[in-house]
């Protein structure tokens, strides 16, 4: 799974959300690191959509623009969940493997 | 503002989103200006403004995709286009098989070259360029695009930089537009989505053309004949089989044949030859292609 495509699911986990929310909130998960392009945007919710992991919501219109909002079907909350659990245990590998060099974790921001 | 209240900017991005396909545009066309504008307040910003390259190059992006699906994204797609990306993609794939073929022959003239030094002289250094079309194919089985598309694109290179030479633009151009073609496909076919070819089966097909290739170079001149020869059978399989994608793809592989084999009938010792395999390929080219029987 690309960090687009979890970072598009770990939005939706929360609640259902429009594409211009979905955009801030993965700005927001990476503290900034990932700005999603529109066209980059609905290739990651076109591939969840056909995957059966995320699907359409309700529609609005807002400021005369329409809204449609997605959010995460079963199986992608198992999907994310999976992804999770793979993450964290090479995280924990690799942590083991710092502390081994006496060096701790997680370094701090500058 | 312009007419109707609609910015500068906006228009623009929608002449962008054109590049998009029809029924894609219908469903998200309004979805993504909205996104787009969200937070472009400021009139000047409006009026002057440009979809940058990143966004440009992100729809674009979302166009191979949506032209050329593949894979789950296939049930999405309207299903009297649903063969278009199977077809470029089988294109890229024959064309990089031609490669394979070529390189073999390229292989066997270096080895009589070897042998007859007089001809190394001949040689540049740019023909190790013709031997990596077997690497790209290799890494297409195994799953590495970007990899496969590089070594690919190096292939073509001596090509492309051939054509800015104003004397041999135009015949070396009619030769060169098959490879640049399937080149095309096989970068735009195989997208992030698009699934690995069958290594195994593949793997039979580029052993074959790399061995049709070492064996055909012993004799100058043939290979063009192998070429449509083979296009000629593998045509009259697609047909039997009622493999349409493959049928398709076989007919534009003999349209753009088309130059390189009529070529030599303005004038070449070998017009006879050329006017035999000209018929073929334009029969290829032409003949209908029949779809699978819906069970």
């Amino acid at each position: 799974m690309s960090e687009q495509t979890f970072l598009v699911l770990t939005a939706l986990a929360e609640e259902p959300l429009h594409g211009y929310a979905i955009v801030q909130a993965v700005e927001q998960l990476s503290e900034g690191r990932m700005v999603l392009r529109v066209g980059t945007l609905y290739g990651v919710l076109d591939r969840l959509v056909a995957d059966g992991f995320a699907e359409r919501d309700r529609e609005e219109v807002h400021q005369g623009r329409l809204r449609r909002y997605y959010k995460l079907t079963d199986s992608g909350v198992r999907a994310l969940q999976a992804e999770v659990a793979r993450l964290s245990a090479n995280v924990r590998a690799a942590s083991a493997v710092l502390r081994g060099r006496g060096v701790q974790a997680w370094a701090n921001k500058a | 503002m312009g007419e109707q209240g609609v910015s500068n900017l906006e228009r623009r991005y929608r002449a962008l989103l054109k590049v998009l396909p029809r029924w894609y545009r219908e469903d998200r066309e309004e979805e993504m200006v909205g996104i787009f504008l969200a937070d472009r307040t400021d009139e000047l910003d409006l009026e002057h403004s440009w979809p940058g390259w990143g966004e440009t190059a992100a729809v674009l992006g979302l166009a191979a995709r949506t032209h050329l699906a593949a894979g789950a994204a296939l049930a999405t797609v309207p299903a009297k286009v649903v063969w278009r990306g199977e077809v470029v993609r089988a294109m890229g794939l024959f064309g990089l098989l031609l490669s394979v073929y070529f390189a073999g022959m390229f292989i066997t003239s270096m080895a009589y070259a070897h042998r007859h030094p007089e001809i190394v002289g001949g040689l540049t250094w740019t023909r190790v360029f013709d031997v990596l079309p077997i690497a790209a194919f290799i890494a297409l089985l195994a799953g590495k695009r970007t990899p496969a598309k590089v070594m690919a694109a190096l292939a073509v290179l001596p090509g492309l930089v051939a054509l800015v030479d104003p004397i041999r633009m135009g015949v070396w151009a009619l030769y060169q537009l098959p490879a640049l073609v399937t080149f095309a496909c096989l970068c735009l076919g195989f997208h992030r989505e698009a699934p690995t070819p069958d290594a195994r089966r593949f793997g039979w097909w580029g052993g074959g053309a790399l061995v049709l290739g070492l064996f055909t170079g012993f004799a100058s001149g043939l290979g063009l004949v192998v070429v449509v020869l083979t296009v000629v059978i593998v045509r009259v399989v697609a047909f039997v089989r009622r493999d349409f994608v493959l049928g398709r793809a076989l007919s534009l592989l003999a349209v753009l044949e088309v130059g390189p084999i009529a070529f030599p009938l303005l004038g070449g010792e070998t017009w006879g030859i050329a006017l035999g395999l000209l018929v073929l390929v334009v029969i290829c080219a032409l003949a209908p292609v029949r779809k699978p029987r819906v069970a």
